[in-house]
């Protein structure tokens, strides 16, 4: 027993150690309060980049806001990887939300910075269209999904940002989104005659077509693909999995509970 | 098996793109074949392709009617808003003499049907 | 509104007042322009595509989904789930649905001696989680597809060396 305790002592102190060493001045209260060895195993592995808890906090507390605010388009808040707020809303929200977003004085994220789109075959609703979002005001970044299928339009958020014109195009061309009340929706990255939406996942790396210009009718023809040489299967994908040890170790995304079931939890 | 019959008959309330009913997506798609129709003249003229006024006709044809079997109005939406696109590519002479002949499939040669030129060409 | 009354009260001070009885009378909250100055065409169009329709839940994505006739009238889809390596690999990596199209021609290549194919298709690899979201990804996009390899249970089998030789097992021969 009196080694076990020794034993204990020695870890505590040598945690202390290691705390002073890593974490700035300030933190002596949160030294005191934190007597199992968690914090001192963590603080070893300085490659893990260690999100900022007061942004953290603060972050989860603005998509706390925005979901009290919105909750007919707001399903859920979730924080990925340690401190990047994400959004994610129903299909018929877009405009709304963007336009709170950039109007509200605690918030202003009037900076459109990008449209993603995200293509999942399996799922019902197969595409994801990201809002990457960026206020000056506050130097903060957040992101806004929603999702949608070959079928349902989504609004054109052109009408709140005047840069989703050309990113809303681009998701148009690539996955075949449709977005509605868009000012100039066409073609902008693939050629005229095109048939397709290169980015989803069912489409071959491939194509379907070539071109080829043809000496003899003096112009560019089409026609359908011929491999030299057939692509190669090789299957690269691990029979292993990686790293067991860290399954759960950074959660990809951790959901903001409402204010009142986080009220809840904390009684 | 029951379940994905049960799928077939079931419906589902959607948001509309351009459409609200079967009615209105006809005549969309008849105003989209009318607008090809008139400006096929101006087609042929501008991008000098070797092709009659009446065959580029036909072929306006052969493309609507590829598409006759569709009934969901939503893919007629989409399919005339791809239909309006293209109008307006070709129209605005975005695209080239290339782009044109390519609903003709000049350089492809017909795959073979008959038993004799199959086994001649080696195609099963 | 407000542009037009400020337009008035700069240019005719006269008619000031009758400019803010006007806007004072006519104000019910701020006016969307985009409301305000549309047709009563658009008006009616906007509000028909704001509601729903209905719809069959079986749709045939095939005409939109920019896949070549031929490859869609001709083709079908296996959907089936990886087989696990014969060797002792571990099998982390086979628990996905996959779907695979049929097998088209190949040819040798005369200049190279590869193995030249006409099958854009073939390096295609789209994952599922279960058999029916597959069969639900084909049924959508208008591909014939049958299940391949469905998955029946083994039976339980002991694992043991000295079973081989239980009383029961009829193992041994008479030296007589």
């Amino acid at each position: 027993m009196a080694a076990l305790i020794r034993n204990l002592g020695v870890r505590i102190a040598s945690a202390a150690l290691t705390a002073k060493h890593v974490v700035p001045a300030g933190t002596a209260a949160f030294r005191m309060q934190s007597t199992a060895p968690v914090d001192a195993k963590a603080a070893e592995k300085p490659t893990v980049r260690k999100p900022d808890a007061a942004a953290r906090s603060s972050l989860s507390d603005f998509g706390r806001y925005v979901a009290e605010c919105l909750p007919k388009y707001v399903q859920k808040v979730q924080l990925t990887s340690g401190d990047e707020l994400e959004v994610l809303i129903a299909p018929e929200g877009v405009v709304p939300v963007l336009q709170f977003l950039k109007d509200h004085h605690q918030a202003q994220f009037t900076n459109l910075v990008d449209i993603a789109g995200v293509d999942v075959p399996c799922r019902k609703y197969r595409f994801e269209v990201v809002y990457n979002i960026l206020s000056l005001r506050y130097n903060a970044r957040i992101r806004v999904k929603t999702y949608t299928d070959e079928l349902t339009p989504l609004d054109s958020a052109c009408e709140v940002h005047k840069a989703a014109n050309w990113y809303e195009r681009e998701i148009w061309d690539m996955y075949g989104v449709f977005f509605a009340n868009h000012p100039d929706l066409r073609r902008i990255l693939t050629d005229y005659g095109f048939e397709g939406h290169p980015q989803r996942r069912d489409f071959p790396l491939s194509g379907y077509v070539e071109l080829r210009y043809d000496d003899e009718k003096k112009r560019v023809v089409c026609e359908p693909l011929e491999l030299a040489q057939e692509f190669r299967k090789f299957d690269l994908s691990a029979p292993w999995e990686q790293f067991p040890n860290f399954r759960n170790a950074n959660p990809p995304a951790e959901e903001v509970q409402p204010a009142k079931a986080a009220a809840g939890a904390k009684k | 098996m029951a379940g994905r019959e049960a799928v077939k008959r079931a419906v589902q309330q959607v948001r509309p793109i351009l459409s609200v009913d079967r009615e209105e997506a006809r005549k969309r798609a008849l105003n989209l074949y009318k607008a090809w129709y008139r400006q096929i003249p101006y087609i042929v003229m501008d991008y000098d392709i070797p092709m009659s006024i009446e065959q580029c006709r036909s072929k306006l044809r052969e493309e609507f009617v590829k598409h006759r079997q569709v009934t969901d109005i939503r893919v007629i939406d989409m399919l005339v808003i791809k239909g309006q696109m293209e109008l307006k590519e070709t129209v605005e002479i975005w695209k080239q003499k290339g782009h044109i002949m390519r609903y003709w499939k000049e350089s492809q040669d017909p795959k073979p049907t008959d038993f004799l030129s199959k086994f001649i060409q080696g195609v099963n | 509104m407000s542009l037009i009354r400020q337009a008035l009260a700069r240019t005719a001070p006269t008619m000031q007042f009758t400019a803010r009885r006007w806007a004072s009378s006519q104000d019910g909250g701020p006016l969307d322009p985009s409301t305000a100055l549309a047709r009563p065409e658009e008006l009616d169009q906007r509000n028909k595509l704001s509601g729903k329709i209905t719809v069959p839940v079986e749709v045939n994505l095939g005409p939109i989904s920019g896949v070549p006739e031929e490859q869609l009238k001709e083709r079908r889809v296996r959907i089936h789930i990886p087989p696990k390596n014969a060797m002792q690999s571990g099998t982390d990596n086979i628990n996905t649905w996959q779907i695979e199209f049929d097998n088209r021609e190949r040819w040798e290549n005369p200049l190279m001696g590869w193995a030249s194919t006409g099958d854009p298709l073939s390096n295609l690899n789209v994952k599922f989680g279960s058999k029916e979201e597959a069969i639900t990804y084909c049924e959508r996009n208008g591909w014939r597809w049958f299940v391949d390899g469905d998955l029946k249970p083994k039976k339980e089998r002991v694992k043991n060396y000295g079973i081989n030789f239980s009383w029961n097992k009829r193992t041994r021969v008479s030296t007589k």
